[in-house]
């Protein structure tokens, strides 16, 4: 937590909490504070849907009692359709990340429809952290894994992994770069020798080493322990199946390319492995606008 | 039950053992000068056939491949299940979840690439039907679609490896390649399974009932199926011996998929396609897995069934130097034009769009499965079928020497890397 100002402020600026007066919205509220501490963002509330004066009463005192009635955070109850509301109203504020409850597994009628959580993770333009747990007393990321994977957009993830992770003094950061079993099928099938297939393995493998290298060099780790891993399976899956296994309380990963609809579950692939049953935590990184640029 | 007298029994294993070395040798020489085992496994199947060896030594030629009637009844069954487990394992290359990554840009890509190659045959096929030789005069639209379908199929392990020396195999652009002709092989075989529907005379039913228990199929295995496929294999990995159950499943299975795609009226490769398409589409499937099952049908079953066409039809015979000029000519031209405009659609310079044009025109091991299938259902005549044979092997050898020449490659990229 002793970055530097300016760091703190590149990464995320406005965030916004998607406010539904559910069980969890004081953890919610709490994990909102947390990031608010870390970060010095500015916080927009967002509720979406038709409100009483009573929940506008107790979501004043809960922002109240958290201590986050501060001048430059600021409630907006909207009404309409939740997805696009929210979604309007990140464009509109240029909202950095946005905060929202999720859980872990949903009805496969729900998970095919899509939930609000789901539904803005797939279409939402700036970064969003999902939460599965969200505490009441957070106890910040410790084990973050972090996608890898050969991507424009992965060199972004992992610096603001990084950056998250310095600022929450993670204990365990691990990168996994997954490589997929099908793509070397087809070279397989080709009819090359062994010691063929290999060296065009160990090629594409090495490249991606340096990129991911190469990445870390640029990157300030400070203390961070950093793992590197490579493990064979198809993309989303096994990064999801990771954090699952080694209880990662974050996992982050790059923003999908196009807009996801309904093919993109029942022929699930990247982002859609972990949406279908969140291994814990989740950032999906989006590049700022600046970042998309180069990134494309 | 009639069973194989003991002389056709030793006569139907010799033949086995004997194709298989024959093809193994063969199919290596051709190697050593970078041209692709089938290749050499049909060549073997040809020189020893009744288009060389048979011609002059027929009782030598009939010992590596008994024409004995109880004998080629076994052998005509042995390579109709090669032929099932090669397709199961073409359709394991198709990973869906690729071309859903890929999005709208591949299925473009793919749709030039298929549309125009596609296009082109059927119009070709269906006004200039007679240059094509004496083939089934019935339905001309029947024929015409198939040479439509012919020269839009496209081999993807040389589309991967033309990737690959490029080095793009990895980037974006070869992603959305690679889904491209993942999504012509799927649309090509849909498609081909539909001529053989409208065929029909061979089986009762009539084409709608057909060709809606066809989509039904493909919609259930690809989803509903698919899904459990995908539960069933951690539990089958707990509980069976592996990969040894993965094998007996998943072959199980297609070969189950196959009999009902008969059953219904569509060839059984079809089944099995999309069964394939199935498992390869799990998440639990490994690299090894896929490998044992690759390695068992490709180097046990492809070649019996390569090494047999050269014994079925005689390549000398039926050689037309016409209408083999005119069916390589066409396809050349039709996949080079449309697969070279979808890659410059999906964002490729010029030179390396013809380089992929170059790629998919190789046709490889399944236009030859496609051209057989349609000279057994009788829709093509022995004659077209040594000329689509010949294109498909001439398209595939000239693959690599033509993007050596168009990106100034040396011949083997990997040797060189290897001094």
């Amino acid at each position: 937590m002793e970055n530097s100002k300016t760091e703190k402020q590149q990464l995320f600026e406005k965030i916004a909490v998607a406010v539904a007066f559910s069980p969890r919205i004081e953890a919610i509220l709490a994990q909102a504070k947390e990031l608010q501490k870390i970060f010095n963002s500015h916080l927009l509330f967002i509720h979406v849907g038709e409100h009483t004066l009573q929940q506008e009463q107790y979501l004043t005192h809960l922002i109240h009692r958290f201590g986050l009635d501060l001048p430059h955070n600021k409630i907006v109850w909207d009404s309409g359709e939740p997805v696009e509301a929210i979604l309007a109203i990140c464009q509109k504020e240029q909202v950095d990340l946005l905060v929202a409850g999720a859980l872990e597994k949903e009805s496969i009628l729900k998970y095919v429809m899509g939930s609000v959580a789901r539904k803005l993770s797939r279409r939402v333009k700036c970064s969003m952290l999902m939460l599965t747990e969200p505490s009441i007393k957070p106890n910040g990321f410790k084990n973050i894994v972090v996608v890898g994977t050969d991507h424009p957009k992965t060199e972004n993830t992992i610096s603001v992994a990084i950056s998250l992770a310095k600022a929450y003094r993670a204990q365990e950061v691990s990168i996994i770069q997954e490589s997929d079993p099908s793509k070397l099928a087809i070279i397989r099938s080709d009819e090359l020798l062994e010691h063929e297939v290999e060296q065009h393995k160990d090629k594409i493998q090495k490249e991606e080493d340096e990129k991911i290298e190469e990445i870390l060099r640029c990157s300030d780790c400070g203390e961070l322990q950093i793992k590197l891993k490579r493990i064979e399976g198809k993309p989303g899956y096994v990064i999801t199946q990771f954090a699952r296994e080694n209880a990662a309380d974050l996992l982050v990963l790059n923003s999908p390319d196009r807009k996801m609809n309904i093919l993109d579950r029942v022929f699930p692939h990247d982002i859609e492995h972990a949406l279908a049953d969140l291994p814990c935590n989740l950032l999906i990184v989006n590049p700022k606008k600046d970042e998309d640029d180069n990134v494309a | 039950m009639s069973k194989l007298a003991h002389n056709e029994v030793i006569s139907l294993i010799l033949s086995i053992g004997m194709m298989l070395i024959i093809a193994r040798l063969f199919g290596e020489m051709f190697r050593k000068f970078r041209m692709p085992l089938v290749v050499g496994e049909l060549v073997a199947g040809v020189l020893l056939g009744p288009s060389l060896l048979g011609r002059y030594y027929p009782e030598m030629s009939g010992i590596i491949f008994s024409t004995g009637t109880n004998v080629s009844i076994a052998m005509s069954g042995i390579t109709s299940i090669s032929v099932i487990m090669l397709l199961f394992v073409a359709g394991m290359e198709v990973d869906l979840s690729l071309i859903r990554s890929q999005g709208s840009t591949a299925v473009k890509t793919s749709f030039v690439g298929l549309i125009i190659p596609f296009a082109l045959g059927y119009f070709f096929a269906f006004n200039f039907y007679n240059l094509f030789g004496d083939n089934n005069a019935n339905d001309v639209l029947v024929f015409s679609l198939f040479i439509g379908t012919a020269m839009s199929i496209s081999a993807l392990p040389v589309i991967a490896r033309t990737l690959m020396d490029l080095g793009i195999f990895k980037t974006r652009i070869g992603m959305i390649i690679i889904a491209a002709a993942m999504f012509d092989d799927l649309v090509g075989w849909i498609l081909f399974s539909v001529v053989l529907g409208m065929m029909k005379g061979a089986v009762g039913h009539n084409f709608i009932f057909t060709f809606g228990l066809t989509i039904l199929y493909a919609a259930i295995m690809l989803t509903v199926g698919r899904i459990l496929i995908n539960k069933a294999i951690p539990w089958a990995q707990k509980n069976f011996s592996w990969p040894g159950g993965f094998l007996s499943i998943s072959l199980g299975l297609a070969f189950l998929g196959a009999a009902f795609t008969e059953y219904i009226g569509i060839h059984a490769i079809f089944g099995a396609f999309i069964v394939g398409i199935a498992f390869g589409d799990s998440v639990h499937l490994t690299e090894k897995t896929r490998e044992i099952v690759q390695q068992f049908v490709t180097n046990i079953f492809a070649p019996l069934f390569f090494v047999s066409i050269g014994f079925k039809v005689n390549f000398v015979d039926n050689f037309n130097l016409e209408i083999t000029a005119l069916v390589l000519g066409l396809a050349i031209a039709c996949k080079l034009i449309g697969a070279s405009l979808g890659a410059l659609w999906g964002g490729l310079k010029p030179n390396e769009a013809l380089a992929v044009g170059f790629g998919m025109n190789a046709r490889g091991a399944m236009e030859i499965i496609l051209a057989l299938l349609a000279l057994q259902a009788k829709l093509i005549s022995e004659q077209l079928f040594v000329a689509i044979v010949i294109m498909a092997v001439v398209t595939s050898i000239m693959a690599g020497p033509a993007l050596a020449l168009l990106l100034k490659l040396k011949p083997t990229v990997l040797e060189n890397e290897n001094k």
